[in-house]
């Protein structure tokens, strides 16, 4: 997807945006309604007032029409005030002052005892709110008239109020949006810094400025930095061990080639001689090829149950050790399992075990077992080999994990099968003892570290 | 004997053919994996060396190919990478043993002969039989003792027989065996060379160590 390369704050903000949007819209709405429906409830109470004070000072005049004596509201009283009232019968109507040319139209006729409340518009053609309430009026002989007493106030002032809330509602919102956008900006800058950090760090170690990430990654970021680690100090062992195999091979071929070509200038033909040389130039790739094969680091490695490595290792071994036809046992513990890459473990454990084929009267035992630690996530590897010949007394052993370290060294007739296995372990920072079998012979154990 | 080289660099081929074949051998060769494992299905050989990485048909294919046409023959593995993923891999496709690259012939020929002993059912280099005596590591034959000089062809006829003591082998199976696919065969030589192996092996004829079986072939007795 061609939008998976926008920036992750970008699509965070955009997202945040509209959310806000929709929530201050949602809120305004329900504010405005809550505020217009108290404000008109509040008008009724003000219409529903004016009545009952009207009724309360109203009483016949002499033309039979139902006047207030003396009008307690000096709205009424005032023209143009905004507060009308009016009071109509059959007989004839009478008007507030300040309904007077303000064309007042209410026209609602309820019957006794209801009341009803409309809008209506003045000659001005502003709104009002008008109560009509039907009352039937007891005469002092006893006869009834029904009148209708109205009310009506002027919506304008609180329209421009309502209108004046809303105004504020909307820019409230807009300041608040703005306001917790800019914050959740810097709020991510903030918690994504550690990534921009991981960016530059990366750079300097792509420029050669640094050779590893630092430390203090937040939780989220530890296990990426971690791997990241691990890789890159698996490439640099690797490269450094690139670096010594080339620069052993190099040094080492020096020797014989300088030889091979001292006996062709001397004119020395003798066969055996030359052949002498190229067996020991071909003893030395060899032997630097051996040291070069295997892979290191388990960062990225899945783990690789060791069972059947070990099963096909006995298969290949019983064939090439049919003369001796060695018995060979394998023990390995339920579920173990290394990152290792196969081919490492398979020369580690290959080494060992023909080493083991080699050296032993009748048998051999290979026992693995994982290695755990309250330290490590994901546990270690623990491998013995023992045979039952002779075994390697203290005094030799160092020297048998050191054998053919150094490339001009002479390796003719000299298995390097143990120390390579000892740089195999190294190389996934594991360890490799020489000790006594109970079978008699050499122990050889291996130990690697888990993660 | 006859045996089979599989290996694709032309000038390994052909060293590895000349120096069997002054050891002795029936060589049969295949420059690719194709041709090897048709020649491995098709021509009675006693034995394979194979080179693993070759052009068209891996060595491990051919290997596995001819291990499901039950071909039981002994197979030896020339590895140019001397790792044991590789040796397991070739040793698991069916392989019997392996040398690793480059390598000196006195030890691909030390494995081939210590692989056709055990294919015959020997352990140790020095087949006896009754006197007679055939070292497969200095080509000596002893009677009581004695050393027997053989030209080649007799030896190689004599050590067919030996390494398959016991059992009864054929004229055709020995034509097959002792010489190579384009060679010219006559069924007669085999019964000449018989007769000059039992006078240089039993000259006074109170031995027999060669049993004839009629009809059927020849039986040299296991001890």
């Amino acid at each position: 997807m061609a939008r998976s390369t926008q920036s992750l704050q970008v699509r965070l903000l955009v997202t945040l945006a509209l959310l806000l949007l929709a929530a201050a819209g949602v809120a305004a709405w329900a504010l405005d309604s809550m505020y217009r429906d108290l404000g008109l409830r509040a008008r009724q109470d003000v219409l529903e007032a004016q009545v009952i004070a009207l009724i309360a000072s109203a009483d016949i005049d002499a033309e039979g029409r139902l006047v207030p004596e003396n009008l307690a509201e000096p709205r009424l009283a005032a023209s143009g005030s905004g507060l009308y009232a009016e009071i109509v019968s059959s007989r004839g109507s009478w008007r507030s002052p300040s309904a007077l040319g303000s064309g007042l139209n209410l026209a609602a006729t309820p019957a006794t005892g209801e009341r009803r409340f409309e809008y209506a518009r003045l000659a001005d053609s502003s709104r009002v709110l008008g109560l009509s309430l039907g009352i039937r009026w007891v005469l002092e002989d006893g006869s009834s008239r029904d009148f209708i007493i109205r009310a009506a106030e002027s919506l304008e002032p609180w329209y421009e109020e309502v209108a004046r809330v809303r105004a504020w509602l909307l820019s409230g919102s807009i300041v608040l949006g703005v306001l917790l956008l800019a914050g959740l900006a810097v709020a991510m800058r903030v918690a994504l810094k550690p990534l921009h950090q991981l960016e530059t760090e990366i750079a300097d170690i792509e420029a050669g400025h640094r050779e590893l990430l630092g430390s203090g990654w937040p939780r989220e970021l530890a296990g990426v930095t971690g791997n990241l680690n691990a890789l890159l100090a698996g490439d640099r062992k690797r490269l450094e061990r690139y670096r010594t195999t080339l620069g052993n091979l190099a040094h080492s071929l020096k020797t014989p080639l300088a030889a091979l070509r001292g006996l062709i200038e001397s004119g020395h033909t003798d066969r055996e001689s030359n052949l002498r040389q190229l067996d020991r130039m071909q003893e030395i790739v060899q032997h630097q090829l051996k040291r070069a094969v295997f892979g290191g680091t388990g960062a990225t490695m899945t783990d690789l149950p060791v069972q059947e490595p070990l099963e096909q290792l006995r298969g290949a071994l019983a064939k090439v050790y049919n003369d001796k036809s060695p018995r060979m046992a394998i023990a390995v513990a339920q579920d173990t399992a290394y990152p290792v890459d196969i081919g490492d473990f398979l020369e580690l454990a290959g080494n060992l075990m023909d080493n083991a084929c080699k050296y032993c009267r009748s048998e051999i035992a290979v026992r693995a077992m994982p290695w755990t630690s309250a330290d490590w996530r994901r546990p270690g590897l623990l491998m013995d080999v023992e045979d039952d010949g002779r075994g390697i007394p203290p005094s030799e052993r160092s020297r048998v994990l050191e054998r053919g370290a150094r490339a001009d060294e002479s390796v003719a007739g000299q298995g390097i099968g143990m120390s390579v296995a000892r740089e195999i372990a190294a190389a996934y920072s594991g360890t490799l003892e020489i000790g006594e079998s109970r079978l008699g012979g050499a122990r050889v154990s291996v130990r690697l570290p888990g993660r | 004997m006859r045996l089979l080289i599989v290996e694709d660099e032309p000038a390994l081929l052909e060293m590895l053919a000349r120096q069997f074949r002054s050891a002795g051998f029936a060589v049969d060769l295949a420059a690719d994996g194709v041709e090897g494992e048709f020649s491995g299905k098709e021509y009675p050989i006693d034995i394979a060396v194979v080179d693993l990485g070759l052009p068209g048909m891996s060595g491990l294919d051919a290997i596995r190919a001819w291990r499901k046409a039950e071909k039981s023959f002994p197979v030896l593995i020339l590895t140019a990478r001397d790792s044991w993923q590789e040796k397991v891999a070739g040793l698991d496709a069916g392989a019997d043993d392996y040398v690793t690259k480059p390598f000196r012939f006195e030890e691909v020929l030390a494995r081939v002969q210590a692989l056709l002993r055990r294919s015959g059912g020997w352990s140790q280099p020095l087949l006896t039989s009754g006197i007679v005596e055939l070292d497969t590591r200095s080509q000596e034959v002893r009677v009581a003792g004695t050393p027997v000089e053989l030209t080649a062809f007799e030896y190689r006829l004599l050590e067919y027989l030996m390494l398959h003591a016991g059992e009864v082998v054929s004229k055709t199976e020995l034509t097959e065996k002792l010489y190579e696919q384009d060679f010219e065969r006559d069924s007669n030589t085999i019964e000449v060379f018989i007769g000059r192996l039992r006078r240089k092996l039993d000259p006074d004829g109170d031995r027999q160590p060669i049993e004839t079986l009629r009809g059927r072939g020849y039986r040299i007795a296991r001890d």
